[in-house]
């Protein structure tokens, strides 16, 4: 069954007439799906290029998705271009300023109304729900709450507030390029990747079995485990720390590389890669951890 | 039901193995306990990827090679009992051949306490080596199993579990062109950013392998997050791959690159040469 909700145009259009006056509030979008097969866990994919992603588990069974449209931000390019133009218009070419001249001269005495198509769009399909924003478009604040054990999907591309998640306890995997990504009472396998933003996770309990990984270039890593886990952590950082309080029973890297070329005439050689293995209660499901710049934390759950 | 009890009788639940009362305590406490109900899921989930897996057959030859076994072994004992009568004649003869002087008597028995050291020293480097080739076939064994496991692995949807595949394939002795092969195509298409820095990882056990040596350096320039190309650079410095300098130069002479990672590739540079 695929089910598919265009969230656009007329509704908004007349609501956003509606309250010219008021045109400086944002716009909400609201919207329920369920899955085809509820009695299984589902997925829920999101993918969009501004904006924030948060999801919190409820004790439903529909994913209620609810959508809030940020006022439209000037690109660089444009923001430039205004600047230019209350400057007289001097960096602009000719035929640009015309134009921009004639378009003010029409619009004079009167006042704005934001009348964009919002471009979001939700599919179902085989119990996985798709959640897009259309690229271009003003950056969304999404809000989706999903039933607990529901596997989710995020990808949040260019934005400060990232992604956050609460009492979700499917599989979770997670990538931001600058925002933070924040994941609270999760217990699923969580594989989580940021350029620039840092990693926080708090877990309630753990998942035996399957591996977990997070990766960061410049923010930290910060994960909260319960204090009876059993965890073999696989550590890598360049130029960070590493802090924890639990009992960490380091183990020796085994990624050694031995050289002899002293038979030849050369010399001799032991390489250990910079990686730090460690065991918590004797070890278990296997956490990776990657970051460059970032500090890694390791905390044990009070 | 504790939570405990019900553990202990999951396995018999998947199994289909419970009597009535047992079957709806365990399915009570189960609707009532998240932490019971994952256990059980993922526990399930792991029995279905067992049940997937090719059913092992013994091959011909291992039905060849335990009746070969089996008859040497018959030949040995019907020796040994041919041996028994045998000796009482050959005591005589000895008898007879044993020289009477008690210093040629020394002699003999000292020739044959080296005959017999030496040949129990053949025999065991002989008896040795058999047992290393079965350990090598063994080992074989393990490692195809491993190889099915992680390349299945490695196909799935789940980041988890393809992060699982990657650990397989790290932990195969001596892994053939097929592991080498997917876990580049990982290191190269995988969309997942963590997968792709474990395959670089598992990659490193085996850079002895002809193949992954150029299949880094080639990696290289296709690579879109910072983190892998940071990795993939120590990883050629760490291994001393004087072929990867051309790669870097080509590297550091895109605009887009990151500044930490161009930071680091020169240091590379530097390193390499």
């Amino acid at each position: 069954m695929k089910t598919i909700i265009r969230l656009a145009g007329i509704m908004i259009l007349l609501w956003a007439a509606g309250l010219a006056d008021n045109a400086q509030e944002s716009q909400a979008d609201h919207a329920v799906v369920s899955f085809s097969n509820p009695a299984k866990p589902g997925t829920v994919e999101v993918d969009i290029s501004e904006g924030s992603i948060t999801v919190r588990g409820y004790e439903g069974k529909d994913v209620v998705i609810d959508a809030r449209w940020r006022e439209r931000v000037l690109t660089k390019e444009e923001q430039e271009q205004e600047a230019a133009l209350a400057e007289g218009g001097e960096e602009l070419d000719q035929e640009e300023l015309a134009r921009k001249k004639a378009q003010a001269e029409k619009a004079k005495g009167m006042k704005t109304i934001e009348v964009e198509s919002m471009g979001l769009t939700i599919e179902e399909e085989e119990n996985v729900i798709q959640v897009n924003a259309e690229e271009g478009k003003r950056a969304v604040d999404l809000v989706i709450q999903v039933p607990f054990s529901t596997s989710l999907r995020l990808s949040c591309r260019d934005d400060e507030r990232g992604v956050t998640v609460d009492r979700v306890d499917g599989e979770i995997e997670v990538e931001t390029s600058d925002g933070p990504i924040v994941l609270t009472n999760v217990s699923g396998p969580v594989v989580a990747d940021s350029s620039d933003g840092e990693i926080k996770a708090v877990f309630g309990k753990v998942v035996p079995g399957k591996p977990m990984s997070f990766s960061t270039m410049e923010g930290d890593v910060d994960i909260t485990l319960p204090f009876d886990v059993k965890a073999s952590l696989k550590m890598k950082t360049d130029e960070g720390k590493i802090f924890t309080d639990f009992d960490v029973q380091l183990k020796p890297s085994q990624q050694k590389k031995e050289e002899d070329e002293r038979k030849e005439g050369g010399g001799y050689r032991v390489s250990f890669e910079k990686v730090t293995l460690g065991l918590i209660n004797g070890g278990g499901v296997e956490i990776q951890i990657t970051t460059y710049e970032g500090n890694v934390y390791i905390r044990k759950a009070k | 039901m504790k939570c405990e009890q019900i553990r202990e009788k999951s396995a018999d639940y998947l199994a289909g193995e419970l009597d009535e009362k047992s079957l709806s305590e365990v399915r009570v406490h189960l609707a009532h306990c998240p932490a019971c109900r994952e256990e059980l899921e993922s526990l399930s989930a792991i029995w279905t990827k067992l049940g997937v897996l090719p059913k092992e057959q013994p091959s011909g030859s291992l039905r060849i090679r335990f009746y070969e076994m089996l008859e040497a072994y018959k030949k040995g004992t019907e020796k040994d009992r041919d041996k028994i009568s045998l000796g009482q004649t050959l005591s005589y003869w000895f008898g007879r051949l044993m020289p009477r002087r008690p210093a040629y008597q020394i002699a003999l028995s000292l020739i044959l306490i080296a005959a017999g050291l030496g040949g129990g020293f053949l025999l065991s480097v002989r008896s040795r080596s058999a047992a290393r080739t079965e350990v090598t076939g063994l080992r074989g064994e393990v490692d195809d199993m491993r190889r099915i496991v992680a390349v299945s692995l490695l196909k799935q949807a789940s980041p988890s579990e393809r992060l699982m595949g990657v650990s397989w394939s790290a932990r195969i002795d001596r892994p053939g062109d097929e592991i080498i092969q997917t876990l580049l195509e990982t290191l190269n298409r995988d969309p997942n950013v963590n997968v792709r820095l474990a395959a670089v990882d598992a990659l490193y056990l085996f850079y002895d392998h002809p193949e992954v040596k150029a299949g880094l350096i080639h990696s290289l320039a296709g690579q879109t997050s910072p983190l892998v190309q940071l990795s993939l650079i120590n990883l050629l410095v760490e291994i001393r791959e004087r072929r990867a300098v051309e790669a870097l130069e080509r590297l550091i002479q895109d605009e887009k690159l990151n500044p930490k990672v161009k930071k680091r590739a020169e240091l590379g540079l530097t390193q390499l040469s």
